[in-house]
């Protein structure tokens, strides 16, 4: 399998960069969900993005994709925020309804095109191979904000993920703070939903941070670790799928194959993640005669 | 009460009702602790123990009377009062190691974007030898025991260098080791001025450790000096039926 050659095509070379950059802003992101225990929180934004994406298409066609999904992003983060916080409705239960209700919406709204099909295929799965470069910028532009806000609020954020009670205690404003951490998963739905569509960016986001987390117990390894494994599985997730399609007539659809490809890359990590703990443990277990020799 | 007693007043309540939107958690709450003494909270599960501390972190509103700490009302007072949760609260998953726990007690020093200076990190070193625990500063705070584990969060509070301290049934579920670390550790914020205030089921601890008790159950059922406050009678009022006399001045309380 060649690993650089279909990357010297411009479309193929786009789609790895919009990978790379989508792979560092849902690992970063991926970490703090993943730790927040987000999943389905993040799972319910990827679905109720969906109809923003398809009425922003058919209000102003390819270009209304990203500011559709924009605002459906922002009013979900939100929406999701307040449920989260007034406990009236049992969490799993009022999320589902949100997720399946405007998930719904969109279907509806995409079933009276007449290309309702392929429509539905790209919004879902999204067109990694047809990424402009005008969605590379937007894509770069939404990480370096994301990246930035995530950088300077790590120390509220890391306690209010750590020590929800003490963050408060200490006067920290979870509730804020719980509305930036949903704003950016919705961004990164945003970003992504043209390049691997809503139902692929949840992998994105959990799989390269579960990947890092398996491999390392310090924070500081395990963000940029989540951004790399999520870049990785971009570039042999496109790789893969050019080779099949292009040399053993394969048609290997390309979102999918990155995803499979990063299940294959976690399924390493929580290998080398056994190993690791297993040699922690036979150290830790050297280790105890030492420390009750010093006491 | 005096200009003097103002002064070292840490905790003030004055017949304050404590309630969560329209419901009363506890009502008519009166007493004061004073820097350098120690209250245990005592009363049964659902009393309203951790409601009184939520309250005195500003975190849960007094809709009568009145709850002074330090002399300002508890939210303008949040930078001087430190709170220690429950351990087995936390995720022990959680990738953090030992002195990055004891750190975050810096975090309201510290800001959002500086570094850790090297006074920050003395603070941190210096709390966690407190508490018994350097050597586990690399560990993973997960890794350790659920004793360990609440040394780790009072050795956080100390860091903060805190005028009042708030603690959460620390000693539910600790081995004797962690706590006799926890008690001494205590005690040597008490010596240096700091004002305790400690939820517990434990009245032998409340004895050990606490200078004042005040006992709850939805109302207060008394708050004063240890001895003269731990009656049976006032026990069993507090406990309802659940408070058995023992050889006439001893009470064992059968159900938490």
């Amino acid at each position: 399998m060649s690993l650089f050659e279909p990357f010297q095509l411009p479309f193929m070379a786009r789609a790895l960069i919009e990978l790379v950059i989508l792979g560092v802003l849902a690992g970063t992101v991926g970490v703090l969900v993943l730790l927040r225990r987000l999943a389905f929180v993040s799972d319910t934004l990827t679905h109720t993005v969906f109809p923003g994406v398809v009425i922003g298409y058919l209000m102003a066609g390819q270009d209304g994709v990203f500011w559709g999904a924009l605002a459906a992003g922002a009013v979900t983060a939100v929406l999701l925020t307040v449920l989260s916080h007034r406990r009236r409705v049992s969490e799993d239960a009022a999320l589902a309804m949100v997720l399946t209700s405007l998930f719904a919406i969109g279907v509806v709204l995409v079933s009276r095109r007449t290309a309702f099909t392929s429509d539905l295929t790209q919004f879902l799965f999204g067109r990694i191979l047809t990424v402009t470069q005008e969605q590379l910028v937007q894509t770069a532009v939404v990480t370096v904000l994301v990246a930035g806000l995530l950088a300077v609020l790590r120390r509220p954020l890391m306690l209010r993920t750590f020590d929800p009670e003490g963050a408060a205690a200490s006067g920290i404003r979870v509730g804020l703070l719980d509305l930036v951490m949903n704003v950016a998963v919705a961004l990164v739905v945003v970003a992504a939903v043209q390049a691997v569509g809503t139902i692929l960016v949840i992998a994105l986001l959990i799989v390269p941070a579960a990947a890092a987390r398996a491999l390392s117990d310090r924070l500081v390894l395990i963000v940029p670790l989540a951004c790399l494994i999520g870049a990785l599985g971009g570039w042999l997730g496109l790789a893969a799928s050019y080779e099949a399609s292009v040399y053993h007539g394969l048609r290997l659809a390309s979102g999918g194959t990155v995803v499979l490809v990063l299940v294959v890359l976690y399924g390493v990590a929580a290998l080398a993640g056994v190993v690791r703990r297993r040699v922690g443990l036979s150290r830790a277990r050297l280790g105890t005669p030492e420390l009750e020799m010093t006491r | 009460m005096t200009q003097q007693q103002d002064r070292t007043a840490a905790l003030v309540l004055e017949q304050a009702s404590v309630a969560y939107g329209h419901v009363p958690v506890l009502e008519e709450l009166h007493g004061t602790v004073r820097s350098g003494e120690a209250v245990a909270l005592i009363g049964p599960n659902g009393a309203g123990k951790s409601t009184l501390i939520k309250a005195v972190l500003g975190l849960v509103p007094t809709v009568r009377g009145r709850i002074e700490v330090l002399g300002v009302t508890p939210a303008q007072a949040r930078r001087d009062v430190a709170y220690v949760p429950q351990a087995d609260t936390l995720d022990p998953d959680f990738p953090v190691s030992v002195e990055q726990v004891v750190m975050m007690g810096r975090y309201r020093k510290i800001g959002w974007l500086r570094r850790p200076s090297a006074a920050d990190r003395a603070h941190a070193a210096e709390a966690l030898e407190r508490v018994g625990l350097s050597d586990r500063a690399k560990n993973r705070f997960g890794t350790l025991s659920g004793g360990q584990r609440q040394r780790v969060l009072l050795a956080r509070a100390i860091a903060a260098q805190p005028r009042l301290l708030l603690l959460d049934e620390p000693f539910n579920g600790v081995d004797a080791v962690s706590q006799h670390a926890l008690l001494e550790a205590i005690a040597l914020l008490k010596q240096q001025g700091a004002a305790v205030v400690v939820s517990t089921h434990d009245l032998a601890i409340a004895h050990l450790a606490c200078d004042e008790v005040c006992l709850l159950n939805r109302h207060q059922f008394g708050f004063g000096p240890t001895d003269a406050v731990l009656t049976p009678e006032r026990l069993r009022a507090t406990y309802g039926g659940h408070a058995l006399e023992l050889r006439g001045d001893r009470v064992i309380v059968t159900q938490t």
